[in-house]
C-alpha cells in the first residue's frame, strides 16, 4: 500500500500544460526524486497538489487514504499542516529573519495542532538533524547560522509534526558539496528511523545516486523515464536519461588532455584583503590572508574551498576587480597597480566570467553591443564587427544571437556570450569564478567542453574558482585549497585528489565522491 | 490601462480645447453672471464676475499641470544625480550626501515653500523650483538604493573588467537601468506636485489672477460654495480625478519596475 500515488497528474496555467500526466507512487520510508533540468516542471509536480503553487493540479493524487487533488484550501491547510511538512531550496529566506530559531520551532509545532513544546522537546528536536548544540541554536537568530545548520533547521521544523511525507524541493542546491551530502545522508536516515517517506526534487542524478530509490526523470512536463534507481542509472533506455548521466562530472571521468604551460604568466605575490566587520564592532575581517599565487601560460589553476573561505574575493583582488589591501600583482611582465588606478591597457592580460549569467550581461544591452564592449575600450583601433562575430562563433552561438536581448536568452546561452565578451580581446587569461555552478548539470557540461576546447585551441590561462572539485579535475593542471583566506594545500590536481593531507580537501573530495 | 486613458484624456482636453471654446478664460460675459451650468453656451455655468467656468477649468488644468511637471522634472533632475552620485562613490561621500538628504526631509518643506514664496514674491517660476527642490529627496534616495543594487552586479564588474572608465560605466550602464524606476517615481511625483501647487494657491501663494489653477477654482468654489455647489465640485472633480488617474498609473509603472 503506497503512501502517495499520483496518477495522470497534470498542472496547467492558462490553457498551457506545464505537466504532462504523470504518474508514480511512494512507499513508506522511501524517497522518490524527481530529476530534470530547470523548467521541467519539477517542483510544480511536488508542490502544486499541495496547494502550494499558483496553477491548479489535475489529476488524482491520493496521499495517506485521502484524495487532494481538488481538495479546498482548509482541508489542505490541515493536511499540509499534520501529514506533510516542505524543505526549500533557500534556507535563509525560508526562516522569518527576524524570530530566533526557537520561536520558529515551537510555531512548526503549534501549526501542526500540537502543545507548545517545552525548551527540553525543541533541543530534542534539534538533536534529530543533527544539531547537537541545541542550547546555543534556539537562542540565534537565522543569519547567524551556516548554510547547512540553517537547512537542517529548517528540516527540523517540517518533520516537528511527525508527518508522514517530507517534499525537499532542491534542499541540497545552494548549499556546498561538502554540505550537500550532509543533508542527503540525514535524510535517509530519517527515513530509516522513522519511517518517513521523501519527495525529492533535484537536477543532478548523481546526487541522488546514492539516497533515492525510485527516480523520475522529467523534461517539458513529461516523465522520459522512471524506475528503480540502479536500473534506470545502469541501462537508461531514454537519450535523455543518458546525456544527464554523462553530463554529471565525477572524480572517475576521464579527462582530455590539457594544453602544456608555458612561462610564468602571473605572479601574485602575499595578497591580502580584509573587509571592515558589518555593524558596529570595530576592526576588520582577513577574507585573503598572505596568498602566494603563480599561473604559467596556458596554465589552469583552480582555487577551490568551501563558501567564504575567500577564494573569489583573491580571485578578483588578482584581476584587479576588487579591494586588495596588499601584496603586488606582477602580470605580463608588468606590476599591476590597485584596482581605482588600473588604466584601460592594463585590462587585456586578465577577463573575467561570472556565475550569473543572466546578471553578468546589462539588460538593456544588445548580445553585440555586450560582446563588443571591451574592444570599445582595450583596443578601439580595432573593427569590432568581424571580431564580435568571430567570437559569437568561439562560443558555438549562431550569428542570429548578435541582436537579441539578455532576457530572451537560457542560462547556458548567456553564459556562452559573457564568455565570448572574454574572449573577444584576446586575453591570455581567463578568471572563471563559478562559471558553471549556476547552470543545469547538462548545460554545465556542455560549458565545460567549451571551456576545454578553448584552453586547449588558444593556449588560455585559467584562474578556477570553484567548489567542485570534479569539475576543477576536468578543467585544470594544478588546484590550491583555500581556508579561512589562507592556502592551506595545493599541488597537482591528481595528486591533490588521489592523496588529500588537509582536513578540509579531504571533506571536499569525499563529497564529490 | 483605464487610468491612463482618462489621464490622457484630461490632458488632450485641457491643451486642445481652448482653441475651439467660443469663450477664452479670461473674457467677462456681461449677460450671465455667476450663472448655473449649461445656461448659453457655458457649460459650467460662469463665475462671479462672469467667466466662463469651463474655460478656466481646462485653463487651470494645464496651469497646475504645467506647474506638476516641470517641478517634477527639476526633482528627477538633481534627484537622480544626486543619488547616482551618492550610491556610486559610496564611502564617505555616500554618508555625508545622504545625511544631507536626511537633514532636508526633516524641514517642515511647505513651511519653506511658503517662505520662500513671501520673501522673493509671487512668480510661476519660483513655485517650479521651490516644490522641485523639496520633492527630490525621495527621488534621491530611491535612486540611491537602485544604485547600489546594480553597482554590484556581474555586468558592472565585467564593464570594469573591460576596461570601461567610472563614468562611462555610470552613463552607459548604470544610468539607463535606473531609467525605467526613476520614470515611474516621477510618474508618482507629478501627483505630489499638483497637490502641493494646489495647496499654495488655494493659500493664495500660487499663479497670479486672471491666470489660474485647479487650487484657485477650489479655493473661488469654495468660497462661494452655498451660493453655488457646482463651482466648487466641478473643478475639484477634474483635480480629483487626475490625482487618482496619474498615482495608479505611477503604481503600476512602478511595480512593473521594482518586481
Amino acid at each position: 500500500m503506497s503512501l502517495y500515488c499520483a496518477e495522470n497528474l497534470s498542472v496547467s496555467i492558462n490553457g498551457t500544460q506545464l505537466v504532462k500526466g504523470l504518474s508514480f507512487s511512494i512507499d513508506p520510508g522511501a524517497c522518490l526524486a524527481l530529476v530534470g533540468e530547470s523548467g521541467s516542471g519539477k517542483s510544480l509536480t511536488c508542490l502544486a497538489p499541495f496547494g502550494l503553487s499558483g496553477p491548479q493540479a489535475s489529476g488524482s493524487v491520493r496521499f495517506d487514504g485521502t484524495e487532494i487533488c481538488g481538495l479546498d484550501e482548509r482541508d489542505l491547510r490541515s493536511i499540509r499542516a499534520q501529514r506533510a511538512g516542505f524543505v526549500f531550496q533557500q534556507p535563509l529566506s525560508a526562516l522569518t529573519p527576524h524570530l530566533k530559531i526557537g520561536a520558529q520551532l515551537t510555531e512548526a509545532f503549534c501549526q501542526a495542532g500540537a502543545a507548545k513544546p517545552d525548551r527540553r522537546v525543541l533541543k530534542e528536536q534539534l538533536a534529530r538533524v543533527g544539531l547537537a548544540d541545541g542550547d546555543a541554536i534556539l537562542d540565534q537568530y537565522p543569519h547567524r547560522l551556516s548554510g547547512g545548520q540553517r537547512q537542517r533547521v529548517m528540516i527540523s521544523a517540517a518533520i516537528a509534526h511527525r508527518p508522514k511525507l517530507l517534499v525537499a524541493d532542491e534542499p541540497t542546491t545552494a548549499l556546498d558539496a561538502s554540505l550537500r551530502r550532509g543533508i542527503l545522508d540525514l535524510l535517509d536516515a530519517l527515513r530509516r528511523e522513522e519511517g518517513l517517506a521523501v519527495l525529492l526534487v533535484s537536477h543532478d542524478l548523481a546526487s541522488v545516486r546514492d539516497h533515492a530509490d525510485h527516480v523520475v526523470v522529467m523534461r517539458d512536463g513529461e516523465a522520459v523515464e522512471q524506475g528503480a534507481v540502479q536500473t534506470l542509472l545502469q541501462a537508461p533506455r531514454a537519450a535523455y536519461t543518458r546525456e544527464l548521466i554523462a553530463a554529471s562530472l565525477t572524480l572517475d571521468t576521464p579527462r582530455p588532455a590539457l594544453a602544456t604551460p608555458g612561462a610564468p604568466l602571473l605572479v601574485a605575490e602575499q595578497i591580502k584583503v580584509s573587509f571592515p566587520r558589518p555593524g558596529w564592532t570595530r576592526g576588520r575581517i582577513k577574507a585573503v590572508d598572505g596568498v602566494d599565487l603563480i599561473i604559467h601560460e596556458g596554465e589552469s589553476v583552480a582555487l577551490v574551498g568551501e563558501s567564504g573561505s575567500g577564494k573569489s574575493t583573491l580571485g578578483r583582488a588578482i584581476a584587479r576587480l576588487g579591494p586588495c589591501d596588499a601584496g603586488r600583482v606582477v602580470s605580463a611582465g608588468a606590476e599591476l597597480p590597485p584596482t581605482a588606478a588600473m588604466k584601460s591597457a592594463q585590462r587585456r592580460t586578465i577577463q573575467p566570467v561570472f556565475q550569473d549569467p543572466q546578471a553578468s550581461l546589462d539588460p538593456l544591452w544588445r548580445v553585440r553591443d555586450s560582446i563588443a564592449e571591451p574592444l570599445k575600450y582595450l583596443s578601439p583601433e580595432l573593427d569590432a564587427e568581424p571580431l564580435v562575430r568571430a567570437a559569437l562563433a568561439a562560443v558555438d552561438l549562431p550569428e542570429s544571437f548578435l541582436d537579441r536581448l539578455p532576457r530572451s536568452l537560457s542560462g547556458g546561452q548567456a553564459q556562452r556570450v559573457a564568455i565570448a565578451r572574454a574572449l573577444v580581446s584576446e586575453p591570455k587569461m581567463l578568471l572563471l569564478d563559478e562559471a558553471t555552478s549556476a547552470l543545469d548539470a547538462l548545460v554545465a557540461s556542455q560549458v565545460l567542453g567549451l571551456l576545454q576546447k578553448l584552453q586547449r585551441e588558444r593556449k588560455l590561462a585559467m584562474l578556477v574558482i570553484t567548489h567542485d572539485l570534479a569539475l576543477a579535475r576536468q578543467l585544470c593542471h594544478r588546484i590550491v585549497v583555500l581556508e579561512q583566506g589562507r592556502v592551506v594545500e595545493h599541488g597537482v590536481s591528481d595528486a591533490v585528489i588521489t592523496a588529500p593531507a588537509h582536513p578540509v580537501t579531504q571533506r571536499l573530495v569525499e563529497a564529490s565522491r | 490601462m483605464t487610468p491612463l486613458r482618462i489621464l490622457i484624456f484630461i490632458v488632450a482636453s485641457a491643451l486642445l480645447l481652448p482653441f475651439v471654446l467660443p469663450w477664452p478664460y479670461d473674457m467677462i460675459d456681461w449677460d450671465h453672471v455667476r450663472s448655473p451650468p449649461f445656461t448659453g453656451d457655458h457649460w459650467f455655468g460662469t463665475d462671479s464676475v462672469g467667466r466662463d467656468l469651463f474655460a478656466r477649468t481646462m485653463a487651470g488644468t494645464r496651469v497646475t499641470l504645467a506647474v506638476a511637471v516641470a517641478a517634477a522634472l527639476v526633482a528627477l533632475v538633481i534627484g537622480t544625480a544626486w543619488g547616482a552620485i551618492a550610491g556610486w562613490v559610496g564611502g564617505k561621500t555616500d554618508e555625508v550626501m545622504m545625511r544631507i538628504v536626511d537633514a532636508l526631509y526633516a524641514l517642515p518643506f511647505m513651511f519653506v515653500v511658503i517662505l520662500l514664496m513671501v520673501v522673493f514674491g509671487r512668480s510661476i517660476l519660483l513655485v517650479f523650483l521651490g516644490i522641485g527642490a523639496v520633492e527630490w529627496l525621495t527621488m534621491a534616495r530611491v535612486v540611491r538604493g537602485q544604485v547600489l543594487q546594480l553597482r554590484n552586479r556581474p555586468f558592472v564588474l565585467a564593464a570594469q573588467a573591460a576596461g570601461a572608465p567610472p563614468t562611462a560605466i555610470l552613463r552607459r550602464h548604470i544610468l539607463p537601468n535606473v531609467a525605467g524606476v526613476a520614470l515611474a517615481y516621477l510618474m508618482l511625483t507629478v501627483p505630489q506636485v499638483v497637490m502641493v501647487e494646489s495647496f499654495l494657491s488655494f493659500l493664495g501663494l500660487g499663479v497670479q489672477e486672471p491666470l489660474t489653477s485647479l487650487g484657485i477654482l477650489v479655493k473661488e468654489g469654495a468660497d462661494d460654495m452655498d451660493m453655488a455647489p457646482l463651482a466648487l465640485l466641478l473643478p475639484g472633480g477634474v483635480l480629483v480625478t487626475a490625482l487618482v488617474c496619474m498615482t495608479l498609473t505611477g503604481e503600476k509603472l512602478r511595480d512593473r519596475y521594482l518586481a
